[in-house]
């Protein structure tokens, strides 16, 4: 009996495999090309970051820095206020800086899942950037057309045992990788907060979205939305740039 | 005194011993329901009083929605406006006002996420305990300056020590970013964990600068004469806001709202209080019922005698009603007597609860426990005994209109 029940499973698992092997290295590929288009090598970008609630709206402008998949600064220009502030992203680790105390903060574990900068992405949002790419399995389950291209629609799964934040993520690429958005859901498969790419256009050199907005699922007039102001595609950033110390500086 | 009465006195001191016997297990049935009571409904009250006076107050006003999102932006704009409603209401002893912010806080090499409280020193320590639960350094003093008061647990955790400094970095309310040192001038315990885990204390003012606040608040805390002011507080407090037409941005929440956690807790203990009440109820009644069915058998030819020379059986029945309440009446009467003696000594003396567990320092009883004696906790106890043992002595009571006379004199 185990014997019969065991030869079931593997012919189930051969007749469940013809959901073309193809297609899913595929979506694995587009959804790594589109991740490395949108973050290019390493770029440069200032962004205005506008907060909005429903009573009251907030804009700050903020220079970052990024580089490969996983590091990047980002550091507030405007308003006077909040000039110097700044965030470090390396890996998995994150620095805050603030000129007023001087002093450079090491962000605990415990609060990752806390917002960022009261915006609605949470420290987690910009720490795990990479994790699309290295702890789901994608899979394309539809195409759409948008402005006469092709739009895929991908589920992403997290791999068993990954240490991932959600639950499921669905996302939207163009076909020349454009993301044009991304929803969180959570273990219950509940959609969570989605991110929205719209006015594409050519901005640093390539065809880009100008305009980020997160908004939580159940939460209409409460979003944060991400302007780009400029934005600029580089090989490489000077090595001296995603430090410690360079956090603690505002000269750049 | 009719001759029934009489009669069933007699019948009651026939058997002295049994009597007596069974009287004392009625009185200490009604002993043990009234200590045991009273010293729920004290412990009540101790954990009730610790936590107000810890932390929520027995009121507080917030702005809507405040309690269950704690958003940085809820606020109460002039608190300056509430106190002058408060001052005019005649049951309040004291209020300040508080602003909270959740924010990372560090020691030289360590983070945490705290939540940050401003407080009045002045005021603060009319209405809280804060104060005195320094247990090292000072409290904060009276001049605004940058000090911060840090839970014993929390600085165990971030391993500082009065005089060391800690950053605070969060967001204030205008969305800018909060960040300020201050230095530590005390640490304090309160014995809820969770107060001394999870908090800093400066002073508000400083935290209004900090934070952008621009001379709003989050808590208005009030504290009444007495607990059992809460309501009417509310009610005027409720009153004055509708006519001031702040209603629709300002809530005025007693501490069951403020702490549901304790109310839920303090119910379940009293479910659990009432089903083992209950239980020893049942048991005393049983013992009851047993009393009295012996009593019928023995006394079945007595009966048949009576009812041969003519007593109607109603009679016989009241008879018997009126012995067993009076048995149940002596029982109770001592058991009150003993109860109360009991519960008014530890009352003024207390229990000592030193060293208690883990689960009872969470409400914040940590020293001696006093039972309340109180109208209700005295009658509970003595009334449910008296009801339920009245119903049993009915069986019994009743189970003799059915004997016949003849059958009765010849039984043995």
């Amino acid at each position: 009996m185990p014997r019969k029940s065991s030869a079931a499973l593997i012919i189930l698992a051969l007749l469940s495999m013809p959901v073309s092997p193809v297609l899913a290295i595929d979506a694995k590929q587009l959804v790594e090309d589109g991740f490395n288009y949108w973050r290019g090598q390493a770029s440069v970008a200032v962004v205005d970051m506008t907060l909005h609630r429903l009573d009251w709206e907030r804009t700050m402008t903020i220079k970052a820095w990024t580089l490969g998949q996983a590091d990047s600064l980002f550091r507030i220009i405007a308003p006077p206020k909040d000039n110097g502030n700044g965030t470090l992203k390396k890996g998995k680790e994150m620095w805050m800086f603030n000129p007023k105390i001087n002093r450079v903060i090491k962000l605990p574990p415990s609060m990752m899942s806390q917002s960022w900068m009261g915006s609605d992405f949470s420290n987690n949002d910009l720490s795990k950037t990479d994790s699309l790419i290295k702890d789901y399995d994608h899979t394309i389950i539809g195409t759409e057309i948008n402005q006469g291209q092709t739009v895929y629609l991908i589920e992403s799964m997290p791999k068993p045992g990954a240490p991932v934040i959600w639950g499921m993520q669905r996302l939207k690429i163009r076909q020349d990788l454009v993301f044009l958005s991304q929803e969180f859901f959570d273990e219950d498969l509940e959609p969570v907060k989605i991110m929205t790419a719209s006015q594409i256009q050519m901005l640093g050199g390539k065809i880009f979205p100008r305009v980020w907005r997160m908004r939580k699922v159940d939460e209409t007039d409460q979003y944060t939305e991400l302007v780009y102001r400029e934005l600029e595609f580089k090989a490489s950033l000077p090595a001296n740039i995603l430090t410690v110390p360079n956090l603690k500086n505002p000269r750049r | 005194m009719s001759i029934d009465v009489k009669m069933a006195w007699r019948n009651i001191w026939r058997n002295p011993r049994r009597t007596f016997l069974t009287a004392a297990a009625i009185a200490f049935a009604s002993l043990l329901l009234i200590f045991m009571i009273s010293f729920q409904f004290g412990s009540y009250e101790t954990m009730i009083n610790t936590s107000v006076k810890i932390q929520a107050g027995h009121l507080q006003i917030q702005a809507q929605g405040y309690q269950d999102k704690k958003e940085i932006r809820q606020v109460v704009p002039d608190p300056k406006k509430i106190g002058l409603i408060l001052d005019n209401i005649p049951d309040v002893q004291a209020h300040t006002s508080r602003a909270t912010a959740f924010a990372l806080v560090s020691s030289r090499d360590r983070t945490y996420g705290v939540l940050v409280v401003g407080v009045d020193p002045v005021q603060e320590s009319q209405v809280s305990t804060l104060a005195n639960l320094i247990r090292t350094g000072e409290y904060l003093s009276s001049e605004d300056l940058d000090q911060a008061l840090i839970g014993k647990l929390l600085a165990k955790n971030l391993n500082v020590k009065p005089g060391d400094e800690l950053t605070i970095l969060g967001q204030g309310r205008d969305g800018s970013i909060a960040a300020a040192i201050v230095q530590i001038t005390g640490v304090y315990s309160s014995g809820l964990d969770n107060f001394d885990r999870s908090a800093i204390h400066i002073p508000l003012k400083t935290f209004q600068d900090v934070f952008a606040m621009q001379g709003a608040v989050h808590e208005v805390v009030v504290i009444g004469k007495s607990l059992s002011d809460v309501p009417a507080i509310k009610a005027a407090i409720v009153k004055q806001l509708d006519t001031s037409g702040q209603s629709k941005q300002l809530t005025a929440l007693d501490w069951q709202e403020l702490m549901p956690g304790l109310v839920e807790a303090i119910k379940l203990d009293l479910i659990s209080g009432l089903i083992f009440y209950g239980i020893l109820v049942l048991v005393v009644a049983f013992s009851i019922l047993n009393t009295f069915l012996m009593a019928i058998f023995e006394r079945t030819r007595e009966f048949g005698v009576m009812m041969a020379i003519g007593t109607t059986p109603g009679r016989l029945t009241k008879l018997l009603l009126i012995e067993s309440i009076s048995l149940t009446a002596i029982g109770v009467g001592a058991g009150m007597l003993l109860g109360t003696a009991l519960t008014f000594y530890f009352q003024v003396h207390g229990l000592d609860f030193a060293g208690s567990s883990e689960l009872l320092s969470q409400f914040g009883i940590t020293g001696r426990m006093y039972p309340k004696l109180t109208l209700l906790s005295l009658l509970i106890g003595p009334g449910l005994v008296m009801a339920i043992t009245s119903l049993a002595a009915l069986y019994p009571a009743l189970k003799i209109r059915r004997l016949k006379p003849v059958e009765a004199l010849t039984h043995n």
